[in-house]
C-alpha cells in the first residue's frame, strides 16, 4: 500500500519535471506567420522570375530571416504579455536544438550562392535539401516542445525524401540522363515545392494548434 | 515496511503544492511566479503561501526584477532545497524498494 503510494508519487514528481522543462509558449501565432510568409515567399519568386540558383536562395534567405526574427518577435510578445522571461531555459533549448540542422541549411545555401548556377535544377536540390534540414531541425527541438512537432519534423523529412525519389523516378533516364520530369514545374525558381511545404504545411498546423491550443487552455 | 523512512520524509516537501512546486523548480534554473502558478493551477494567494513556507525553510530564493519596465518574479532553489528534494526522492525510491523486496 505504503510502495503504491510512493511509487505514485515519484511519477507525479517525474512528470512535473518533464513538464517544467517543455517549452510552452503557443505556437499557432508562429505557425501562421510563417506559412504566410511562405506563401509570400512563392508569390514573389514566381512575379520576380528567379532563373539562378543563387537569386533562388538568396531571396529565401531573404524570407528565412523576416521569419526567424518575426517569430523570435512573437515569442518575445508572448513572453512580456505573461511577465515571464524570453530566454527562458526551455526557449533556450529549443533554439539550440535547431541551430545544427539550420546551419546544415545555411552552408548548403552559402555553397549555392558561392557556385552561382546558372540553371534552375539547383533551386529543386536546395529545396529539397532545406526541406529535409529543417524537418530534422523540427524533430530535435520537438524533445522539448510538445509532441505533435515531432511529427511535423518527421512529415518535412518524408516529403523532402519522397519529392526527391518521385523526382528520380519520374525522371527518364534518371537525373544525370538529363531529360525533364513532369515534377520539374514544382522544383523550379518560382518555389512552388517551398510554397507547399514551408507555407501550406505551416498554415496546416496553425490553423490545427490555434483551436486544439485553446482547446487545451480552457481544459 | 520500515516505518522509520516514512518518519524520516521532509515533512515541508512531503505536502502536494510544495512537492509540485520543489519538482517543477529541481529540472529548471530558475521558473517565474505565472510559470508556476499556470502549469500547477494554483491561484495567486495558494502558491504565494507555499513558496513562502519554502523560503522560510531555505529551500527557494525568489527574485524580483523588471523586465521591460513590467515586474518579474522569479523562484529557484537553493543548494539546500536541492539536497533536501534529492534525499526526498532518495527515501521514496527506497521506500518502493523496500516494498518490492517483500
Amino acid at each position: 500500500m505504503e510502495s503504491d503510494w510512493a511509487a505514485e508519487h515519484l511519477q507525479t514528481i517525474r512528470t512535473l519535471m518533464e513538464r517544467s522543462a517543455v517549452y510552452r509558449r503557443a505556437l499557432a501565432p508562429i505557425m501562421i506567420f510563417n506559412g504566410a510568409l511562405g506563401i509570400s515567399g512563392t508569390v514573389l519568386s514566381c512575379i520576380s522570375n528567379i532563373e539562378s540558383s543563387r537569386a533562388f536562395v538568396l531571396a529565401w534567405a531573404v524570407v528565412a530571416a523576416v521569419a526567424l526574427t518575426g517569430s523570435f518577435l512573437l515569442v518575445r510578445r508572448q513572453a512580456l504579455k505573461d511577465s515571464e522571461p524570453f530566454w527562458s531555459p526551455p526557449t533556450r533549448r529549443v533554439a539550440q536544438a535547431m541551430v545544427p540542422a539550420l546551419t546544415v541549411g545555411l552552408f548548403v545555401g552559402m555553397l549555392a550562392i558561392l557556385a552561382n548556377g546558372a540553371g534552375q535544377s539547383g533551386a529543386g536540390v536546395i529545396s529539397l535539401i532545406w526541406c529535409i534540414a529543417y524537418g530534422c531541425a523540427l524533430h530535435a527541438a520537438g524533445f522539448f516542445m510538445p509532441r505533435g512537432i515531432r511529427l511535423l519534423g518527421w512529415l518535412f523529412i518524408l516529403a523532402g525524401m519522397g519529392s526527391a525519389l518521385a523526382l528520380l523516378l519520374t525522371t527518364r533516364d534518371g537525373i544525370a540522363g538529363g531529360q525533364a520530369s513532369p515534377l520539374d514545374p514544382l522544383f523550379d525558381g518560382r518555389g512552388f515545392f517551398m510554397g507547399i511545404m514551408f507555407g501550406g504545411l505551416h498554415l496546416i498546423c496553425g490553423v490545427y494548434l490555434y483551436f486544439t491550443e485553446k482547446g487545451k487552455n480552457a481544459a | 515496511m520500515n516505518p522509520e523512512l516514512l518518519l524520516q520524509l521532509d515533512r515541508v516537501i512531503h505536502e502536494k503544492g510544495r512537492l509540485a512546486i520543489m519538482s517543477m523548480l529541481a529540472a529548471a534554473p530558475e521558473l517565474s511566479f505565472t510559470e508556476l502558478r499556470d502549469a500547477l493551477a494554483m491561484t495567486d494567494g495558494n502558491l504565494t503561501t507555499h513558496i513562502r513556507a519554502l523560503q522560510q525553510e531555505g529551500y527557494l530564493t525568489v527574485a524580483k526584477s523588471y523586465q521591460n519596465h513590467r515586474p518579474l518574479t522569479t523562484c529557484s532553489l537553493t543548494p539546500a532545497g536541492r539536497k533536501a528534494f534529492a534525499d526526498y526522492i532518495n527515501l521514496l525510491e527506497q521506500i518502493v524498494r523496500q516494498n518490492k523486496a517483500k
